[in-house]
């Protein structure tokens, strides 16, 4: 009798045991709920967390680590969705959610499991390259608003581009280890 | 039909989930993020700080410079007596918390914990420890959000204390500013200090903005001068947000309302 008990006690706490309504239902709040934590995160500025005032771009993290094992389409209407709440934050223009939405295609493209098998620093790279690319179609849309100077817009651009890259890279395996593993025991629960 | 309905059965549940979460995220866009904000607030509201401590530092910093303020206040309000120039009360304004700064990397802006309800309506103006702060650009019930004046996107009519003479200024982030002067050739030095000017309809006249850092009188098309905001924009903890100015034409056209509305009786 007391055998069952701990054998039902330690079933419930392995999610492959778990009513697939109830694991579905847990994956989209711990997704929707990750998401809206990086949300949180954006306005803040923790000391030592910023370089030159730059923070690291969460949001970006979060793109990156959601579009790295998925399709183009999925990262790009992640990046879209994303990219509209960010706007909600700051201004609708420029918009952040053409620049994500890039981004979430770009990496679902690279088809990175294809190529490398070892996660944390090809994804801090990528999270790299995208803030570039991130950054670069921000600048480009400021460009064309015509708010500054082409050649203030773009020092700026090589300032934010540059710190927010760095930042960011490091920050990537913060966001994307848990998000990954989470993921990959819904997926297939049998495996971890 | 068979295509598309097989099309819908294996694709039906993404598209489907793809117009909800972009649905959601427009709607909230359109709501100007008052959510966000609002979750935002709540959760960082047991960081605030105790406003006392800050208050007493502050009070002990501008001590000084109230005691020569009283003084000129005073003579303006003589001066402007003899002018027979009417002055609008000033009211003392909302204390905010800064709790939020910019959601990413190219808008200066701040999130204060203070909102409709404390009394912040859209276009308010934002003072700190060192002068001029920005403008509310948004605002929800609990939160507001301020565009600073350090932002390129925002414009600021200010005048040379020194010489009256007017320009505009720009924000260059941190807290530099570029002005451009009105004037070919104005009269202004290193040192000078600059602020709000009378005939900007953002702002209410004479708020401190900064200093003139250097000057480049042969810039094309206007002159310019850069400018050091004289507040501490990166470092901001508490702010007072005031009212704005009323805009002198609605007045006008109120009046004239009612005159029509009295001859057509």
């Amino acid at each position: 009798m007391r055998q069952t008990a701990a054998i039902r006690t330690n079933s419930l706490s392995k999610t492959s045991r778990w009513n697939p309504q109830t694991r579905q239902l847990l994956n989209v709040l711990v997704t929707v709920g990750s998401a809206f934590f990086c949300l949180l995160l954006l306005p803040t500025r923790f000391p030592g967390m910023t370089l030159l005032g730059i923070a690291p771009n969460w949001m970006l993290i979060w793109v990156v680590a959601w579009s790295v094992k998925r399709t183009a389409f999925q990262g790009g209407v992640a990046g879209l969705a994303l990219g509209l709440l960010q706007d909600s934050m700051t201004s609708p223009h420029p918009t952040h959610a053409l620049s994500l939405a890039l981004a979430g295609i770009l990496t679902a493209w690279l088809q990175k499991d294809r190529f490398v098998q070892e996660d944390f620093i090809s994804v801090s790279l990528i999270v790299f390259g995208m803030t570039v690319v991130v950054e670069t179609v921000a600048t480009l849309q400021f460009s064309l608003l015509g708010y500054n100077t082409l050649a203030e817009i773009w020092t700026r651009h090589q300032l934010v581009a540059l710190s927010s890259a760095i930042l960011s890279s490091l920050w990537a395996p913060v966001v994307y280890f848990p998000l990954n593993r989470w993921w990959e025991q819904i997926k297939n629960p049998e495996s971890v | 039909m068979y295509t598309l309905r097989r099309w819908w059965d294996r694709h039906g549940l993404q598209m489907a989930l793809a117009v909800m979460a972009i649905g959601a995220a427009v709607a909230v866009q359109q709501s100007q993020g008052s959510i966000i904000f609002e979750v935002f607030q709540t959760v960082t509201r047991p960081f605030d700080l105790s406003p006392n401590l800050e208050e007493q530092r502050q009070k002990a910093r501008m001590l000084a410079g109230e005691e020569r303020l009283v003084e000129l206040e005073k003579q303006n309000e003589q001066l402007k007596k003899l002018l027979g120039y009417v002055s609008t009360k000033s009211d003392p304004g909302v204390v905010a918390p800064v709790v939020g700064r910019s959601a990413d990397h190219w808008w200066q802006q701040v999130t204060l914990g203070r909102g409709r309800k404390d009394g912040i309506k859209k276009g308010y103006i934002v003072t700190g420890p060192g002068g001029l702060i920005g403008r509310i650009d948004a605002v929800t019930d609990h939160t507001s959000r301020v565009l600073l004046i350090s932002d390129p996107s925002s414009r600021v009519g200010v005048t040379v204390s020194r010489s009256r003479n007017m320009g505009f200024m720009r924000g260059q982030g941190a807290n530099r500013a570029v002005m451009e002067f009105f004037d070919k050739v104005p009269d202004v030095r290193k040192d000078d200090v600059v602020a709000t000017s009378p005939v900007s309809e953002l702002f209410v006249p004479g708020i401190p903005v900064g200093r003139i850092e250097s000057v480049n009188l042969s810039k094309s098309p206007a002159p310019e001068a850069i400018v050091e905001l004289s507040a501490p924009v990166n470092a901001l903890e508490w702010v007072v947000v005031s009212q704005n100015k009323p805009i002198p034409e609605i007045d006008i056209s109120s009046q004239q309302r009612q005159n029509e509305t009295n001859s057509s009786n």
